[in-house]
C-alpha cells in the first residue's frame, strides 16, 4: 500500500513539472484521496472530438502500479469503445496487457490515441460501432461531433 | 478481462497437498518415492496409461526437460518455459524450430537469449532510476532479466507475488510495456523466497504441476477426495482406471460413461444436476472456453473475452476469435443472426414437451445406477461366502467363476445404465442426424432389442450371483457355478453385440460433431500403471544436488 501511496505522490510531482510540456493534458489528484484523480484532455485534431475537453476518473487500486487504475469517461462522448452509459472504456492496456510502467499520464496518452483511433470491432457503444463497421464513416463523424459539441465544448454566449 | 467462475484456480490444488507443507524440500518427496517405484513393478509391458503421482512427477517432467535442453542446449528454466509455452508437446516445439527457426521460437515464447543485461546496468553510475517506483535505487538492489529491463527488485517482488497470486505463475512477464519476455524462474524464486517462502514454494509447486495441467497428454485423475495422481496416456484410448479404483474418461475427465459420448454424457450429467443455486449462476454468469473449457466469467468490457488459458472467444456465441481487437481478426465473425436464437427456442419447447420421454430414460438409467450401488456392496459378502467354503472343504478350489462373474455383473451394469443416456440423444432431436424417421424407427427398435435382452440377462446374473451357494448341496453348487459361468459367457457376448449395434449401425448416422466412445472392452476398463522411473529419479537427484 505504501509503494502505491509513493508512486502516486511521485507522479504528482511529475505532472506538476510537466504540466507546460504536454497542453493536451491536465491530471489532477483529489485534495484528499491520492487514490482518486481527474483528468481533463483535449479531443485530438482531425477527429470529430476536436475542440472538446473530456473530463476523465480516475480509481487507482491499492496494487497500483502492479494492477491498472480504472478510468472512466465523465464526459458524455459518442466512441465504439466507450459505453455511451457509464463512460466505461475498453482498453487492452486497461485490461489484460497492462505494464506496471505505465503511469496516469501516459494512460491519458493512450485514451487520446484510442480517441483518434476506434476499434470497432470490441464495441461498448454498439450503434457507434455499427456505424464503423459498416463503413458509415460520415454518420459516425456527425454522431460523434454532434455529442463533442453538446457535452465537451462550453456554450456559446 | 475474464477470471474464473471457480475463485482462485491456484488455490484448489492446495488443500491435499497440505501434507508437502512441512517439508519444503521437494527433493525429499522424490527419493522416498524413488525407492517405491522401483520395487513396484517390472519393466515388460508397455501400458498405454501411466499413474503420475507426486513423487514421480519430477521424474517425468525431466524425460522431456532434458530432451529439449540437449537439443537446444539450454538452461533448465528456458526449456520449461520453452515446454510450457507449447503445452510439453516437445514434437510440436521441435517442429515449430525446424520450420522457423530458432529466433522466430524464442520470440513466440518470450524467451531471450541476450547476454547484454550486465552491460546495461555496468553502464550506470551506482545509482539508478526505477521506472516502476520512480525512486533512486542502488544498481546493486536492481535485477535485470534477460530481455535488458531492469527495475528494482521491490517492484519486482511485488509484481511476482501479485501473479503468482493470480495464479498466472507459469508466464510471468517482465514489467516493462509490451515486452513479452518470461521471467527468469530463478530469480523468480530467489526474490519471492526472500519476501514470503510460503508463496515460494507455492511458485515452485506451480511450475512442477504446469507438466500435469499444461499437458495435452496428462489429465489429473477427477477422483474427490483427490488422490493425488495424474494419469499420462501413451497411447490414444478413452477410459483408463486410476490406482485409487476410479474410473474415468480420459477426454471429459468425467465418469466412465461408455457408450455415451462425451458430448452425451456432458449434457446428460447437466440435464440431471439439480437446478440448484449454483448451476442458475454458472449458467448466467459463464461460458466454457472453447479450448481449455474451464468456466469463464465476464467482468466487464466488450465480449472478446480472454480465458486464463491465453484462448480468446466472443462472448456471445462462445466461439473461439482471434486473440486481438482488430478490424480483420475478428471480421466475418458474426454470431447475432437470428437463425441462432430460433433454435434456442425451438430446443426449449421442445426440452419441455419431452420431459416424460427424458423421464423415461432417466428412471432407467437411474435404476440401473442404484443397482449398481447395492450390488457393489455384494463383494463384500462374496468374500465372506467364499472364506465359509474354504472353511467347509468344499468340491470346488477354485473361485475364480464367482469373481468373474461379480465383475462381469458390474462392466456389464454401468453399460446398460449409460445406454439409457446414450438412447435419450440418439433417438431424440437434440443431435441431428441424416436418418428419417422411418430408418430411426427401425434401429430404435433393431437397438432396444439388444438392449433389452442385454437387461434381461443382466438381472439374470445378479440372481445367480445373489444365492446363498455357501449353503448349497454339492449337486446344486455346482449347477450353479455352471449357470454363472455361462451367464457371464452370454452378458459378455450381448455387451459386445450392444457395442457393435451402437458402432455400425447407430454412431455414423449422426451428423455434425463427430461422437467417439471408448469401445467394449471386454476384461473391463484398463488400468493406469505406476511409471517406471528409477534410473531418472537418480539422475534427477544428482543433479539437483549438484546444482
Amino acid at each position: 500500500m505504501q509503494a502505491s501511496r509513493a508512486r502516486l505522490f511521485k507522479e504528482y510531482k511529475e505532472v506538476q513539472r510537466e504540466k507546460v510540456a504536454d497542453p493536451d493534458i491536465q491530471l489532477a489528484c483529489d485534495d484528499t484521496n491520492i487514490f482518486k484523480w481527474t483528468a481533463l484532455i483535449k479531443g485530438p485534431s482531425e477527429t470529430p472530438y476536436e475542440g472538446g475537453v473530456f473530463q476523465l476518473a480516475f480509481a487507482v487500486p491499492e496494487q497500483y502500479p502492479l494492477q491498472p487504475p480504472q478510468v472512466r469517461f465523465l464526459t458524455k462522448i459518442f466512441h465504439p469503445n466507450v459505453h455511451f452509459k457509464t463512460g466505461e472504456i475498453c482498453l487492452d492496456i486497461l485490461k489484460n496487457a497492462w505494464s506496471p510502467a505505465w503511469t496516469l499520464q501516459s494512460v491519458c496518452r493512450a485514451i487520446i490515441a484510442l480517441m483518434a483511433h476506434p476499434e470497432p470491432d470490441s464495441p461498448l457503444n454498439c450503434d457507434s460501432g455499427n456505424l464503423l463497421r459498416s463503413g458509415d464513416i460520415r454518420g459516425f463523424h456527425s454522431m460523434a461531433r454532434m455529442y463533442t459539441r453538446l457535452a465537451a465544448m462550453p456554450k456559446k454566449g | 478481462m475474464a477470471e474464473y467462475a471457480s475463485s482462485d484456480d491456484e488455490e484448489r490444488y492446495q488443500y491435499y497437498d497440505d501434507d508437502d507443507d512441512d517439508d519444503d524440500d521437494v527433493d525429499v518427496d522424490g527419493g522416498d518415492g524413488g525407492d517405491e517405484i522401483v520395487s513396484l513393478r517390472s519393466h515388460g509391458c508397455r501400458p498405454a496409461f501411466k499413474i503420475i503421482t507426486k513423487e514421480s512427477l519430477m521424474a517425468a517432467q525431466e524425460e522431456d526437460l532434458r530432451m529439449v535442453m540437449d537439443v537446444l542446449s539450454l538452461k533448465e528454466h528456458v526449456a520449461r518455459t520453452l515446454l510450457i509455452h507449447y503445452r510439453w508437446d516437445a514434437e510440436k516445439l521441435l517442429e515449430v524450430l525446424v520450420e522457423e527457426g530458432k529466433e522466430k521460437l524464442y520470440a513466440d515464447v518470450g524467451v531471450t537469449m541476450m547476454e547484454h543485461g550486465k552491460h546495461i546496468m555496468s553502464r550506470f553510475s551506482s545509482v539508478v532510476m526505477c521506472n516502476i517506483c520512480i525512486e533512486e535505487v542502488s544498481a546493486n538492489e536492481m535485477t535485470t532479466m534477460d530481455c535488458g529491463h531492469f527495475f528494482c527488485n521491490t517492484c519486482w517482488t511485488e509484481h511476482f507475488i501479485v501473479k503468482i497470486n493470480d495464479g498466472q505463475s507459469r508466464r510471468i512477464r517482465c514489467m516493462a510495456h509490451q515486452c513479452n519476455a518470461i521471467c527468469d524462474e530463478e530469480i523468480v524464486r530467489n526474490l519471492v523466497s526472500a519476501r514470503d517462502l510460503n508463496l515460494a514454494v507455492k511458485f515452485d509447486r506451480f511450475l512442477l504441476e504446469s507438466y500435469i495441467e499444461d499437458n495435452r497428454k496428462i489429465k489429473w485423475c477427477p477422483s474427490v477426495p483427490h488422490c493425488g495422481n495424474a494419469i499420462r496416456m501413451d497411447d490414444p484410448q478413452f477410459e483408463v482406471e486410476c490406482s485409487c479404483g476410479l474410473q474415468f474418461c480420459f477426454s471429459c475427465s468425467s465418469e466412465a460413461h461408455s457408450p455415451c459420448s462425451c458430448q452425451m454424457w456432458e449434457m446428460w450429467a447437466k440435464k440431471c444436476q439439480d437446478e440448484s443455486e449454483t448451476v442458475n449462476w454458472i449458467s448466467v454468469h459463464t461460458k466454457p472456453c472453447p479450448k481449455c473449457r474451464k468456466l469463464v466469467e465476464k467482468n466487464g468490457g466488450c465480449n472478446l473475452v480472454y480465458c486464463i488459458c491465453g484462448q480468446t472467444f466472443c462472448w456471445l456465441c462462445g466461439g473461439a476469435t482471434g486473440s486481438d481487437h482488430t478490424w480483420t481478426s475478428i471480421a466475418g465473425h458474426s454470431c447475432g443472426r437470428f437463425k441462432d436464437n430460433e433454435k434456442v427456442k425451438v430446443d426449449r419447447a421442445k426440452r419441455e414437451t419431452y420431459l416424460v420421454r427424458y423421464l423415461h430414460y432417466y428412471n432407467r438409467y437411474k435404476a440401473h445406477k442404484d443397482s449398481f450401488k447395492l450390488e457393489s456392496k455384494l463383494k463384500e459378502t462374496m468374500q465372506a461366502k467364499i472364506s465359509n467354503l474354504e472353511d467347509k472343504q468344499c468340491i470346488c478350489k477354485d473361485f475364480s467363476w464367482v469373481t468373474n462373474g461379480l465383475s462381469r455383473l458390474f462392466r456389464s451394469r454401468q453399460i446398460i445404465s449409460y445406454s439409457y443416456p446414450f438412447a435419450y440423444y440418439m433417438f431424440g432431436d437434440l443431435i441431428e442426424n441424416d436418418l428419417t424417421k422411418k430408418e430411426k424407427e427401425i434401429k430404435k427398435n433393431l437397438f432396444e432389442d439388444q438392449q433389452q435382452q442385454l437387461e434381461a440377462n443382466i438381472e439374470k446374473l445378479s440372481l445367480y450371483i445373489e444365492k446363498p451357494f455357501d449353503q448349497f448341496s454339492n449337486d446344486e453348487f455346482m449347477e450353479l457355478r455352471m449357470k454363472i459361468i455361462t451367464q457371464s459367457v452370454v452378458v459378455d457376448n450381448l455387451c459386445s453385440k450392444l457395442y457393435e449395434c451402437i458402432e455400425n449401425e447407430l454412431l455414423g448416422s449422426i451428423s455434425g460433431e463427430t461422437h467417439i466412445i471408448a469401445p467394449y472392452k471386454s476384461k473391463g476398463v484398463e488400468k493406469a500403471l505406476e511409471l517406471s522411473v528409477c534410473r531418472d529419479m537418480e539422475t534427477s537427484n544428482t543433479e539437483r544436488n549438484s546444482g
